[in-house]
C-alpha cells in the first residue's frame, strides 16, 4: 500500500490570522474510510511539523465525506508576517496534504520508488 | 417555499475582477448582488488614508467597480451591497450618489452603515493577547446583516458598509421575505459563507482529483455564482448561465468549509451557524442545492478586528541564476547568503530558493530536471530601514562577488502589520445608516 493522499481527495487551504485550515473532500466513501483511518492528527503531527508549527486538530464530516484540519498556530503573526516569498504561501498549503503518501510505515511526503532519484542532478 | 431572493456574487475580495458582476446583472436573473471587497487586513491601508485626509478611508477602486455596474443595476432594479466603505462608509455613500449623478441615474437611493468601528471602545474591547509591542491603529467590530436589510426595508438602492461579516452581505437581500425563524436565517447566512469567495465556488482555486484544470478561456471568464434563496433558508445555487466553470457537491464542500475552523460553530455577528448536517444535492450542470443549516443561537459577543503596527519591517529579495547549472549556483549562492547574514537570529531569516522548495520546503517534491532557472530567495525580519537595506545590498553584492551571473534582482520591504482578534458587548456596537441620494 502507497497511497498519495491527492488521489483519494481534492483539497482546499484558507488562513485566519495564525491560524492555517485544510480541508479534504474525499472522493467516494471508501477512500474517506483510508484518509479518516491514516490521517490522524497523531500521526500529521510530526510530518507536517516540518514545515509548520503547532497542533493538528481535526473535524470528521463522513456525509459530505470531508475532513477539516485545523493548525492554530502554524502561521505565526499571520500573512504580513511570513518569511516566505511574497504573500499567501499558505494558498499551496493543501499541498501539504494532497502530496503525502500514505505507506505501511507511516505518512511520508515523498514516494518510497522516487527516494532514491533524490534531488535535482 | 418561495423565492426569498436571488442574490449573486460580485466580487470575493477587494481586487476581484470586475466584470463576472456585469455580466451577472446583465443576465437579469437576480434581484441583488453582494460584492466583498474587505478581507481581514484590507482595512489597514484604508485606515492609513483616512489618517491622511478625512475625506478618503474607502476603497480606492470604488468608482471603477462600481461605474460599469451601477447602470445595468439601476434598470433591471437590482440592489447592490458591499463592503467597499472600507474605513470610511459614509463617504463611501457620498461618493457612489455622485457616481451615480455623473451617470445619469436620478433618485438612487445610497445607505450606509455606520459604526463598525469601535476604536473609541477600546477599553471594552476583550483581546485574545495583549497587544504586546505594537501600536494599535484600528480596531473594527464585525457587523451583521440587521443594518444592511434594514436599509434594504427602507428601499436602499445600494448599501455600503465597512466591516461587517461577509455572509451577512449576501444574506441581507433575502431578509424581507425570509421565514421569521433562525433556522431559515442560518441558512441564508450559509449561503453568504458559499457564495462570499465569488471564483472559489465556481472552479477556481480548485483542482478536482485527478488534476484536470479548466482551459484558460474558462478561468478567463470564469462566472461568478448565483443562488435562489428560498424562505426556509435553503436554496439552489447556480452556475450562470452560458458561463464557464464548475459548480458541483465538491466546490461547495470546499467552500463550505473554507476557513471554518469548527463546522459545528461557526460564529457570524448574526448566529452561530452548525453546518454539520449540511446536505448538498446536484440537480445537473451547475446547480447545486443546499439544504441542512442549523442555527445554535446568537452569539454572546461580536469579534473585533484590530490592526496592530509592529515595528520594524520585514524585506524581501530575490536573485536569480539561469543557464546549465543554474541550480547549483543558486544553492551556492544561497550558502554564500548563510555566510553572510550569519550574525542574524536563526528565526529571523529564512533563505531558499525559489524554484526548488521555498514554498513547501521540506514538503517539496524533488526536481527530477534541473530548472533552467530558479531564484534564490531572502526574507528577514529587520528592526530599521538600516537594517533592510543591509540585507537588500547582502543580496545585491552577489552579482560581483558571489557565483557567476546572478541577475533579475527584485526587493521589497512590508510593515509588520498583525490582526489582532477581539470580542466586545453586542450592545456596544449601535449601526445606523447614513443616506445620499443622486
Amino acid at each position: 500500500m502507497n497511497l498519495r493522499v491527492g488521489d483519494l481527495a481534492c483539497g482546499r487551504a484558507g488562513d485566519k490570522g495564525d491560524v492555517l485550515d485544510l480541508t479534504l473532500v474525499a472522493r467516494d466513501a471508501e477512500a474517506y474510510r483510508v484518509l479518516a483511518g491514516a490521517l490522524t492528527p497523531q500521526a500529521l503531527r510530526p510530518v507536517l511539523n516540518r514545515v509548520v508549527p503547532g497542533p493538528v486538530q481535526r473535524h470528521e464530516l463522513p456525509a459530505l465525506l470531508a475532513l477539516k484540519f485545523v493548525l492554530p498556530e502554524a502561521l505565526p503573526g499571520g500573512v504580513y508576517a511570513t518569511l516566505r516569498p511574497g504573500l499567501h504561501w499558505q494558498k499551496a498549503a493543501i499541498w501539504l496534504l494532497l502530496d503525502l503518501y500514505i505507506g505501511q510505515d507511516g505518512l511520508h511526503w515523498v514516494a518510497p520508488s522516487d527516494s532514491s532519484s533524490g534531488d535535482c542532478p | 417555499m418561495k423565492v426569498a431572493c436571488r442574490v449573486g456574487a460580485g466580487a470575493g475580495f477587494a481586487g476581484d475582477r470586475i466584470d463576472p458582476a456585469v455580466r451577472l446583472v446583465g443576465l437579469g436573473e437576480i434581484d441583488a448582488i453582494a460584492l466583498e471587497c474587505l478581507a481581514e487586513r484590507t482595512l489597514w491601508p484604508a485606515l492609513k488614508a483616512r489618517a491622511q485626509d478625512p475625506a478618503s478611508g474607502y476603497d480606492p477602486r470604488l468608482r471603477r467597480r462600481l461605474r460599469p455596474l451601477l447602470p445595468p443595476a439601476h434598470a433591471r432594479g437590482v440592489r447592490v451591497i458591499s463592503n467597499l466603505g472600507q474605513a470610511h462608509p459614509e463617504a463611501a455613500g457620498q461618493a457612489i450618489a455622485e457616481l451615480g449623478r455623473e451617470l445619469g441615474l436620478t433618485g438612487l437611493r445610497v445607505a450606509a452603515v455606520v459604526g463598525d468601528d469601535v476604536m473609541t471602545l477600546r477599553d471594552r474591547i476583550r483581546w485574545v493577547r495583549s497587544p504586546e509591542a505594537g501600536r494599535l491603529v484600528g480596531a473594527h467590530a464585525y457587523l451583521g446583516s440587521d443594518p444592511m436589510a434594514q436599509a434594504l426595508a427602507q428601499s436602499a438602492d445600494v448599501v455600503v458598509t465597512g466591516r461587517v461579516a461577509d455572509s451577512a452581505l449576501f444574506a441581507a437581500p433575502a431578509r424581507q421575505a425570509l421565514r421569521a425563524d433562525e433556522q431559515a436565517l442560518a441558512g441564508a447566512l450559509t449561503v453568504g459563507h458559499l457564495l462570499e469567495c465569488s471564483g472559489q465556488l465556481t472552479g477556481g482555486n480548485y483542482e478536482p482529483i485527478g488534476g484536470a484544470m479548466l482551459a484558460a478561456a474558462g478561468y478567463a471568464g470564469l462566472g461568478f455564482p448565483w443562488a435562489e434563496v428560498y424562505d426556509d433558508g435553503t436554496a439552489e445555487i447556480r452556475l450562470p448561465a452560458g458561463a464557464p466553470g464548475v459548480l458541483n457537491t465538491q466546490t461547495c464542500t470546499l467552500q463550505l468549509l473554507y476557513e471554518v475552523h469548527d463546522p459545528a460553530r461557526y460564529a457570524t455577528p448574526d448566529l452561530v451557524l452548525d453546518f454539520s448536517a449540511i446536505q448538498f444535492e446536484c440537480l445537473g450542470p451547475g446547480r447545486v442545492r443546499v439544504s441542512g443549516a442549523r442555527s445554535k443561537g446568537r452569539p454572546p459577543d461580536l469579534k473585533v478586528a484590530g490592526f496592530l503596527e509592529l515595528p520594524g519591517w520585514v524585506a524581501d529579495c530575490e536573485i536569480g541564476f539561469a543557464g546549465t547549472g543554474a541550480a547549483d549556483r543558486a544553492r551556492r549562492a544561497a550558502d554564500v547568503l548563510r555566510l553572510r547574514l550569519a550574525d542574524w537570529r536563526e528565526q529571523d531569516v529564512a533563505i531558499d530558493v525559489v524554484g526548488l522548495d521555498s514554498i513547501l520546503r521540506a514538503a517539496s517534491p524533488a526536481a527530477h530536471v534541473s530548472p533552467p532557472e530558479v531564484r534564490v530567495h531572502v526574507s528577514a525580519r529587520c528592526a530599521d530601514l538600516e537594517a533592510a537595506q543591509t540585507v537588500e545590498d547582502e543580496v545585491y553584492a552577489l552579482t560581483l562577488s558571489g557565483p557567476a551571473g546572478g541577475c533579475s534582482v527584485r526587493s521589497e520591504r512590508r510593515a509588520r502589520i498583525e490582526v489582532l482578534d477581539g470580542y466586545i458587548d453586542h450592545e456596544l456596537v449601535r449601526p445606523s445608516l447614513a443616506w445620499s441620494r443622486s
